[in-house]
């Protein structure tokens, strides 16, 4: 594809479900609040609020790592943007089929890491620094989860690449054929994108996290991406466990924007419902519960592969 | 613009930056800054790698290199005397072996890289080295590959049961005095932490 | 006038607030105002909101928030009971009613649409302490990490849980940390984000060189019962909106703010008729896992239950004191004390659930009853008496000992779980309260 091309389609995949999930967020905050309000203000909301943060001057902290603290929401957006363009939107349509779509993703969201630990870190602050080594903590112990649960659905597919473990779910999707799959992929992208239960780093407990010190438009470039992360996690769980472009009637690329909706819609719902989560308690659950409970998945799939 | 010729700019590129991102290792002034100059030296080489058609080995390079280096950094964090790795502090030190092992080490992968015959067998891009990686991974080599790994993972497992609080002596806290001076006798009591006093104080504070 | 800044003259305004003397309840009812939205950071903020009177010692941490917001910004000031005049002298300070929504975003408008000059900065922007220079990197001293980096000493190492010697950061938070009670100034030394030791800092609200002098409490209905007859279903109904307006504030922390706004407003309108409302919420939380467990096992305090203040803390750990027991008019509708086990963070958000809906249910039934004065009564974090400490001035007590050696986000789980007000502590005496 034209690289003029394949960076538009990718960026316009990434704006529009940032878009769609303030929106969504919006929606539902006021719903759960009990504070109705017109759609056409709900819709056009997340757009006010961007709209102040780009008009609102820049702040800075006493010697920050200023490099560090500009790079962190690119690095967030590069790598959504990277894990985007394995994904195929429709049948045969990926802005770049990888062989190895599956591990691309999977070093894309380990470089998240490390852009959110930057953000933490290069501030020069408290509060932000701890945001940034609570989030290494939280993120070491979701790694291997996302890992092995990504492995188990390329199992069937017997291959790497994302359109192929698409191809696979032709009879029957992913989530069926691997319960534990969805839901532990879920709480390991939740995490990766520091939303809901699961914002330890941009916490309200640490007035912000690693988000306490940037306004204006880092302010705005750190919340976009942030929701570019977790765009693409929903986008690669449709993918690889909604059966992607599987569906009745309506065309491929339809059903592709329903499930990564769908997706968005229920982060968005576990995040106002669920409380968040301890930091101590989450690590052992992660590690004593999340890894195995994956490991059975890789198993489990592995035989019936065979 | 052509194909190949796209390929070797992004190859000079990558390459290039891969080295003057491990230069800027030891330029720079934090111990945070060095692990991750080091993680995008590694982005580089795994960069080079897809080039090369070892996209599998080049993105699990980088997968492996970004949790590597942040857990690098933070056990730097941990046991440096320097809060939170916000001081800067100099990355280098002792001089002179660190110049002799340097140029050493240049000279001795130089010679190799002179004297040794690569192999030169042109291969065909539509090779699948993922598989062929598997293969080779669970083929002939699958004895060296599970004793290193079995090796590994036990060494892991047996650390952290050393390490632990709670580990296979007991708790870490107890009979962790100077060895006895007689094979039999239990070992010397442990001395008082010197904190005590001062953390009592504190706690009356509020 | 841009596309741009005509979207943002419309967005909602974010408001980072400080809240002085008098403030509380008013701050309380900040996230049900249209147009307003609260934020937890001054850098998210374009306007700072002052709420009831600053005393000296919130001066000066008000100024450095205020120089925190990005520009443009403004202040306002929503005047609350006494004002002692202190904030007269505060630059570009605009004063507008307490509580108008309205003519907080007509000044947000003006300062986004660039009719209004944004507040410029109102202290020095030097570093708090010079740059030394010393060494390859000017880190102020010789070797890797040695000497007084940015002129500040190297903080001490103690000890961790895990037996490590590990840095310890001391660290002087509040008054104006948006989950912490305003008012309350911890000094805490960390270690990462593990609390080692903790002190309660010095109470702003006591700066005032005569002593304090207070502004409006919100438990300020109860105090006025001690010496004036009021009826039980209007002090159980206040009593009902403060458990609630705690809980707003606990959701907030535990990250569930829409869920804290509804409660928030439940609150503000609450009437003895909203009990089936009341009762499905408290279900509803009750029943939710992850709030069981953000909370169980949090700020236990290892103390025996009839040791603690009396009041909800000491209800919750077991000892069923409640001053209402010996009190006719309560007697008369056969009250019982709530208790609960455990002594923790969560005992103590079921205990004020399962009090504010006994308080709605008592508020239904009594009718006309009415509460003779007397000695002692009940409040809402416990019992008022004359002459006697007042419940949050023995609360706070509680805080060191409780948050040493728990994890930041169990720090405040723990802080908030105790329900302090800041003000009322600064009193030394329930009596003072009515000067």
């Amino acid at each position: 594809m034209n690289p003029v091309a394949a960076v538009g389609v990718v960026g316009g995949v990434l704006g529009a479900g940032a878009y769609a999930l303030a929106v969504l967020d919006g929606a539902a905050a006021r719903g759960v609040a009990g504070m109705p309000r017109r759609w056409a203000d709900v819709v056009v909301e997340p757009a006010r609020d961007a709209a102040l943060l780009a008009l609102t001057r820049r702040s800075t902290t006493e010697r920050p790592d200023a490099q560090a603290w500009a790079l962190a929401p690119g690095l967030l957006a590069a790598m959504a943007g990277a894990a985007v363009a394995s994904v195929p939107l429709a049948e045969g349509f990926a802005v770049a089929d990888v062989a190895d779509g599956i591990v691309l993703f999977g070093a894309a969201m380990a470089v998240v890491m490390v852009g959110v630990y930057l953000h933490g870190w290069s501030a020069n602050s408290p509060f932000p620094l701890v945001g940034g080594y609570r989030f290494i903590a939280l993120a070491l112990s979701y790694e291997m989860p996302l890992a092995l649960v990504l492995i188990a659905a390329a199992l069937p597919a017997e291959s790497l690449s994302v359109g192929a473990i698409v191809a696979s779910q032709a009879g029957s999707w992913n989530v069926v054929r691997q319960p534990l799959g969805l839901p532990l992929y879920l709480v390991a992208g939740m995490g990766l994108a520091f939303w809901g239960p699961l914002d330890g780093a941009d916490g309200a407990d640490l007035a912000g996290g690693t988000a306490a010190e940037v306004s204006g438009p880092a302010r705005l470039a750190w919340e976009l991406a942030r929701r570019f992360v977790l765009v693409a996690v929903a986008l690669m769980g449709a993918a690889v466990f909604l059966g992607g472009w599987h569906g009745p009637v309506l065309p491929g690329a339809v059903w592709m924007a329903l499930k990564t909706l769908a997706l968005l819609a229920l982060t968005v719902a576990i995040g106002h419902r669920v409380a968040r989560v301890r930091l101590e308690r989450f690590v052992v659950v992660a590690w004593a519960v999340l890894i195995p409970l994956a490991l059975v998945d890789v198993f489990v799939s592995g035989a019936l592969a065979l | 613009m052509s194909r190949s010729l796209a390929v070797d700019v992004a190859f000079v590129l990558f390459a290039g930056g891969a080295v003057v991102a491990a230069w800027l290792v030891f330029r720079t002034d934090s111990m945070v800054r060095a692990a991750y100059w080091l993680l995008a030296s590694f982005l580089g080489v795994g960069a080079v790698m897809v080039l090369l058609h070892a996209r599998f080995l080049g993105l699990v390079l980088v997968l492996m290199m970004a949790g590597e280096m942040t857990i690098m950094a933070v056990f730097m964090v941990m046991f440096m005397m320097n809060p939170a790795g916000l001081n800067p502090m100099t990355m280098v030190h002792q001089h002179g072996s660190a110049k002799v092992a340097g140029l050493v080490s240049f000279a001795g992968l130089a010679l190799v890289g002179i004297v040794a015959e690569f192999p030169d067998r042109p291969r065909t891009s539509d090779a699948d080295p993922t598989a062929e990686l598997g293969v080779e991974l669970l083929g002939d080599s699958m004895l060296i590959f599970e004793t290193a790994g079995v090796t590994l993972l036990a060494t892991m497992i047996g650390s952290i049961a050393v390490a632990s609080k709670r580990g296979r002596f007991g708790d870490a806290e107890e009979g962790s005095g100077p060895p006895p001076l007689e094979p039999t006798a239990r070992p010397a009591p442990e001395p008082e932490p010197a904190m005590e006093d001062h953390d009592h104080e504190g706690m009356h504070h509020g | 006038m841009g596309v741009i800044r005509r979207l943002a003259t419309r967005a909602e305004a974010p408001v980072f607030p400080v809240v002085g003397a008098g403030g509380r309840l008013r701050a309380s009812e900040l996230a049900l105002l249209p147009g307003i939205r609260l934020v937890g950071t001054p850098r998210a903020a374009s306007v700072l909101l002052i709420i009831g009177d600053l005393t000296p010692a919130l001066v000066r941490p008000a100024l450095t928030v205020h120089d925190q917001l990005p520009s443009p910004r403004a202040t306002v000031w929503w005047p609350v009971g006494a004002d002692r005049g202190l904030l007269q002298a505060w630059p570009g300070l605009v004063t507008v009613e307490a509580g108008d929504a309205e003519g907080l975003r007509r000044i947000f408008a003006g300062l986004v649409e660039g009719r209004r000059a944004s507040d410029p900065p109102l202290l020095l922007d030097i570093e708090p302490a010079r740059w030394r220079g010393e060494g390859p990197y000017g880190q102020g001293g010789t070797g890797m990490t040695g000497g007084v980096p940015f002129g500040r000493p190297l903080p001490g190492r103690a000890p961790d849980p895990d037996g490590l010697e590990l840095d310890q950061l001391p660290l002087h938070i509040g008054p104006l940390f948006p989950p912490f009670p305003p008012g309350l100034v911890l000094d805490v030394a960390l270690q990462g984000d593990v609390v080692r030791q903790a002190s309660v800092g010095e109470n702003p609200f006591r700066s005032w060189p005569g002593g304090p002098d207070p502004g409006p409490l919100d438990t300020g209905a109860f105090v006025e019962a001690l010496t004036t007859p009021t009826g039980v279903a209007e002090l159980e109904l206040s009593r009902a909106r403060h458990h609630l307006r705690w809980l707003a504030d606990a959701l907030r922390v535990h990250g569930l703010s829409a869920l804290a706004t509804r409660v928030a407003r439940l609150a503000a309108t609450l009437a003895p008729t909203d009990g089936p409302e009341v009762e499905a919420l408290v279900r509803r939380l009750r029943r939710s896992r992850s709030l069981a467990s953000a909370t169980a096992g949090v700020g236990a305090v290892d103390r025996p239950a009839a040791d603690l203040p009396a009041g909800p803390v000491a209800r919750a750990a077991g000892a069923g004191d409640d001053a209402r027991t010996d009190d006719p008019a309560y007697r008369a509708l056969g009250f019982e004390p709530v208790v609960h086990h455990g002594g923790d963070a969560r005992a103590r958000m079921h205990q004020r659930l399962g009090e504010a809906v006994q308080s709605l249910e008592l508020a239904g039934r009594a009718g006309e009853a009415v509460r003779a004065p007397g000695p002692a009564l009940e409040g809402p974090r416990g019992p008022l008496r004359r002459g006697r400490p007042t419940p949050s001035s023995a609360l706070v007590a509680l805080v060191p000992t409780a948050l040493a050696g728990s994890e930041w986000g169990d720090a405040i789980t723990t802080v908030v779980s105790f329900d302090l007000d800041m003000e009322e502590a600064a009193l030394s005496e329930v009596a003072g309260v009515h000067s």
